[in-house]
């Protein structure tokens, strides 16, 4: 079986349209607004927006997609080491226990999707977080996938548990939750693993953190997620706590995200000018 | 009757204005709405998907690029999403002409909930007309405002199979539905 599998090869059937992070950004449009109105400003997905079931349905596929090159990438770490010499028997067992998870996430997104009338395929795949599982180093995955994209994951399934509360729905709040803590484990096993093994090698270290650095970073583009009302996605301390972030460690991914939405901002501020 | 789409060339997305006009002609002609000049402006800077309707000569409908984008392919035009949206959006303007909805608030005075009852009954009366639409997707959205429970769902039901509503019956059958479970 082939080793470091490239993104392009991904196997989706002809439902899904694979976007990259260049196409994203390029898109020069945006649902941001320089209007500093707390009414207008607001993007976060609640349900008393106007579009509430909408943003909602677009966020859950987003989710399911997620889920599945979550798996491959989980998968191909598990695949792609030698055992012992590039990665420790436990690492490849956690990975196989994080693959059994996010199968059953995908079936759990598939069945939410159907229960919110969303189709598979209906929006693009983004596969930047398949892109971030491909480095050579099995350090450098689990902090690009499991600490920063896995991190997003926690973000998001707090965001969606907390629509599906407000709104009643139950199905959606419950499914989120069970999910949520699955996504808190796996962080806790990138956080667990990334200090084990370089223990006595602060040079990987250091490089493995730069690398979740840039992953954090390109997943905050545009300012998606970040603790301001005005993203709409919110960045969840709590839970991201239990992970084994510390305190510096989130304000870190605060600020960058932060920093994000103000450059978007003053990006949409400079198109306005040249378009009008 | 005359259609008009601004603008006629694109920047920030693919779309085509020809084509949204000849979509536009076909609707208002399923609708009858051919004694009127409309004019469909498109906001191409945001993804977000908000109409709003400004009642004159023409009838203007500001529309917002995502109501007419292919979601699948990020900036291309989809014809089942134009064709949705401006059937959604022309139903509610022929709503707004007949004296049957002459009580309805103004657009900027509905509550999420007379939103959700509005659309519920433009995208059903659609869907009659051969349009392929997501009954599910609409009764999710349905629910989010009158909640998740069989009243809701009934309310809904009801909706889905009316043609000819008045806004109060449409409004009545929304406030029985939530007044049930509280």
């Amino acid at each position: 079986m082939r080793k470091f599998f490239p993104v392009e090869d991904l196997a989706r059937d002809e439902r899904f349209n694979q976007i990259t992070m260049n196409d994203r950004m390029a898109d020069q449009r945006t649902a941001i607004t320089t209007d500093s109105r707390p009414s207008r400003a607001a993007n976060r997905i609640v349900p008393s927006r106007g579009d509430a079931s909408d943003a909602a349905r677009g966020l859950m596929h987003g989710i399911f997609v997620g889920e599945i090159q979550a798996l491959e990438g989980a998968g191909r770490t598990c695949w792609d080491f030698t055992t012992g010499e590039e990665a420790p028997f436990e690492l490849k067992l956690d990975m196989a226990r994080q693959c059994w998870d996010e199968a059953r996430h995908v079936e759990i997104s598939i069945k939410l999707s159907d229960w919110m009338g969303s189709e598979i395929g209906e929006y693009a795949e983004n596969t930047v977080l398949f892109q971030a599982a491909c480095s050579s180093d099995p350090v450098l995955r689990l902090a690009g996938v499991n600490r920063a994209l896995e991190g997003l994951a926690i973000d998001v399934f707090t965001t969606m548990k907390e629509f599906g509360e407000v709104a009643g729905d139950q199905y959606l709040e419950f499914a989120e939750d069970w999910m949520l803590a699955d996504e808190v484990t796996h962080v806790k096993m990138g956080s667990d693993w990334l200090r084990k093994i370089t223990e006595n090698d602060p040079e990987r270290r250091k490089k493995a953190l730069d690398f979740q650095s840039v992953v954090d970073k390109l997943f905050s583009y545009g300012g998606t997620r970040s603790e301001s009302q005005e993203s709409p996605i919110g960045l969840a301390r709590r839970f991201r706590e239990l992970a084994g972030f510390d305190d510096q460690e989130i304000d870190v991914i605060a600020d960058l995200s932060l920093a994000a939405l103000e450059e978007r901002k003053a990006a949409v501020l400079e198109a306005q000018a040249a378009h009008n | 009757m005359t259609v008009e789409v601004t603008p006629t060339t694109f920047t920030y997305v693919y779309f085509d204005s020809a084509y949204i006009a000849r979509i536009a002609q076909r609707l208002i002609g399923l609708f009858h709405l051919e004694n009127h000049n409309i004019r469909i402006d498109i906001n191409e800077t945001t993804p977000l998907a908000k109409m709003h309707i400004e009642f004159g000569d023409p009838i203007v409908i500001n529309i917002q690029s995502g109501a007419f984008e292919d979601f699948s392919r990020p900036r291309q035009q989809s014809e089942p999403a134009t064709t949705q949206s401006l059937g959604r959006i022309l139903l509610k303007v022929r709503d707004r002409l007949s004296p049957e909805f002459a009580n309805a608030p103004a657009d900027e005075d509905l509550t999420l909930v007379q939103v959700a009852i509005w659309e519920t009954y433009c995208v059903a009366r659609l869907s009659r007309h051969d349009i392929d639409i997501n009954r599910q997707r609409w009764l999710y959205n349905f629910r989010n405002r009158h909640g998740f429970n069989d009243a809701s769902d009934r309310a809904f039901e009801k909706i889905w199979n009316s043609n000819d509503l008045t806004w109060e019956q449409l409004q009545n059958i929304s406030d029985t539905a939530i007044a049930l479970v509280q």
